[in-house]
């Protein structure tokens, strides 16, 4: 408990002995999170737009005259993509078209017997997944015709896949940008305290014991630099949100405030574990070359 | 603590020899000093049995333990049963007395009132007691060299070694710091103290080892710095 007690003031003193140095890391880790954060955001609301589009997409499967819809039903059901699917009887079709045609519905008496077909109404979990439905029923002898959005269905795929590499890249980057900026700080503070260290270690402090306020520093900045790019994506995305509703109200992004906090949440515990994790790395690379016997 | 060193060699790269088959037994509580000329090897010794330096051939034992074997988990608490006075003090330059002592005792994780306690006392023992809230900067060489000494004591060490502790100082201040390793001794602490001051080593008789190009050239109980009829 003492030597934890020892470990908080050496923080502070290591904070604000070099408090310019400790301002810059916070800043940068701070604008690289953001990005970080920013492009997340970003590739999620992507995201969530195209599975909003993807949920609304159907295919309608027609069968041949006089062929009920079982064995298409058969071969839809058993395939775990299929959310939902429904069947429409030649009856429930033409009370579709009558309600359709409004004033004109009489003109369907006109053709006589029911001439519209079996069919079914099939929705997927993701637009990807709508060609390998499409294709097995196209191999059946029951289905004349299927008909779905191809070229929708192809573009969202590529928005998504696109949206969701260009987005991976980008937090890779900034990932490894926001370890290297907390990494060289401590190192930096590492090397100013040397001689303190190398004393330390010649009266027989633990290895954890000069660890401890240096791994605590990189937390702090880490944690520190998260909370400052949370604020700013706080408010950056209430600012889009109200902007959004305003002028383009058909677009569904994510105003979930669960969703929006566990996400925050997330990025501030990534900054806390980049800053340890950084500092814990150059702290112990240094206590291992200096307690290796010359 | 009882000391052995058997065939110790120690070899710098590319190939400077410090030291080459040195055997010494050092018994608990004893006092011994090492006299040698400038690179007869008399700090490699002292780095060798505070483990900074490991030998290149030979085994150290202090107490129960084997230098060569002790792993890097352990060694912090064998370094903390020895007292270390380096030859340039290595005080930290931006903390005072109080918080040069006290770092010690911190760092083995006592609590605050114990360290306090502990380091006022040490503090007062080589009297510095009016001086305690002076850095080092502030302080002369004499009572740097005693900040260096409370600092190793502190912890009550049972092995204390002392890297030329009297030098540059004046005959009078050096007079001071030698009772002061004879009180530590007296407490039954073993002492290794390497010197060159001639003085001391006569007036305050007691072991005497001397190294020459890294090889034990004397070891007299009670010797003298000069060989009789050297003089």
């Amino acid at each position: 408990m003492a030597s934890f007690r020892y470990a908080l003031r050496d923080t502070f003193r290591l904070l604000f002995r070099h408090w310019g140095l400790s301002l810059l890391t916070l800043l940068t880790a701070a604008s690289v999170l953001y990005i970080l954060g920013f492009t997340a955001l970003f590739a999620m609301n992507i995201r969530y737009i195209v599975s909003r589009i993807e949920g609304g997409l159907v295919i309608q499967a027609y069968m041949k005259r006089g062929v009920n819809a079982d064995e298409a039903l058969a071969t839809v059901k058993s395939s775990p993509v299929v959310t939902s699917v429904r069947v429409v009887s030649p009856e429930d079709a033409l009370e579709k078209l009558r309600a359709k045609l409004g004033n004109q519905a009489q003109a369907v008496t006109l053709l006589g017997e029911n001439p519209l077909p079996w069919s079914l109404e099939i929705q997927v979990q993701r637009a990807d997944q709508i060609t390998y439905i499409v294709r097995d029923l196209m191999v059946l002898p029951s289905v004349e015709e299927v008909l779905y959005a191809g070229k929708l269905v192809e573009r969202l795929s590529t928005i998504s896949r696109v949206s969701g590499t260009v987005s991976g890249v980008i937090l890779m980057l900034t990932l490894i940008i926001s370890m290297l900026v907390i990494f060289n700080t401590i190192r930096i503070a590492i090397y100013s305290r040397k001689e303190e260290i190398e004393v330390m270690m010649l009266i027989g402090a633990t290895k954890t014991y000069i660890s401890l306020p240096f791994v605590l520093h990189g937390m702090i900045l880490g944690a520190g630099g998260a909370l400052c790019a949370i604020l700013g994506l706080w408010s950056t995305y209430t600012s889009a949100l109200n902007a959004i509703r305003s002028t383009l109200a058909f677009l569904d992004i994510i105003n979930d405030r669960w969703i929006l906090t566990q996400f925050f949440s997330f990025l501030f515990a990534a900054g806390a574990t980049t800053g340890w994790m950084c500092s814990w790395l150059a702290v112990h690379r240094f206590t291992s070359m200096s307690l290796r016997p010359r | 603590m009882d000391i052995r060193l058997s065939g110790v060699t120690k070899v710098f790269e590319p190939d400077i020899v410090a030291l080459e088959d040195v055997y010494l037994s050092v018994d608990s509580g004893e006092f011994l000093y090492l006299v040698g000329t400038t690179g007869s090897g008399k700090t490699t010794l002292l780095r060798l049995i505070s483990r900074e330096y490991v030998p290149t051939r030979g085994q150290i034992t202090v107490g129960e333990r084997n230098l060569r074997k002790i792993s890097s988990v352990d060694l912090p608490y064998y370094r903390r049963e020895v007292g270390v006075v380096f030859q340039d003090f290595k005080l930290l330059p931006n903390l005072n007395v109080v918080e040069n002592v006290a770092f010690v005792l911190e760092a083995m994780g006592l609590p605050p009132k114990l360290v306090e306690g502990r380091a006022n006392e040490v503090i007062d023992q080589v009297g510095l007691w009016r001086r305690r809230f002076l850095k080092p900067p502030q302080l002369s060489g004499g009572e740097q060299q005693r900040v260096a000494i409370a600092r190793a004591m502190a912890n009550s060490p049972s092995i204390f070694l002392a890297d030329e502790p009297t030098g540059n100082l004046d005959l009078r201040t050096s007079e001071e710091i030698m009772r002061l390793l004879l009180s530590i001794n007296a407490a039954g602490t073993t002492v290794l103290v390497a010197t060159h001051d001639q003085y001391l080593v006569d007036a305050y008789r007691q072991r005497l080892v001397e190294l020459h190009n890294g090889r034990l050239k004397r070891d007299e109980r009670r010797g003298r710095y000069f060989v009789d009829g050297e003089l």
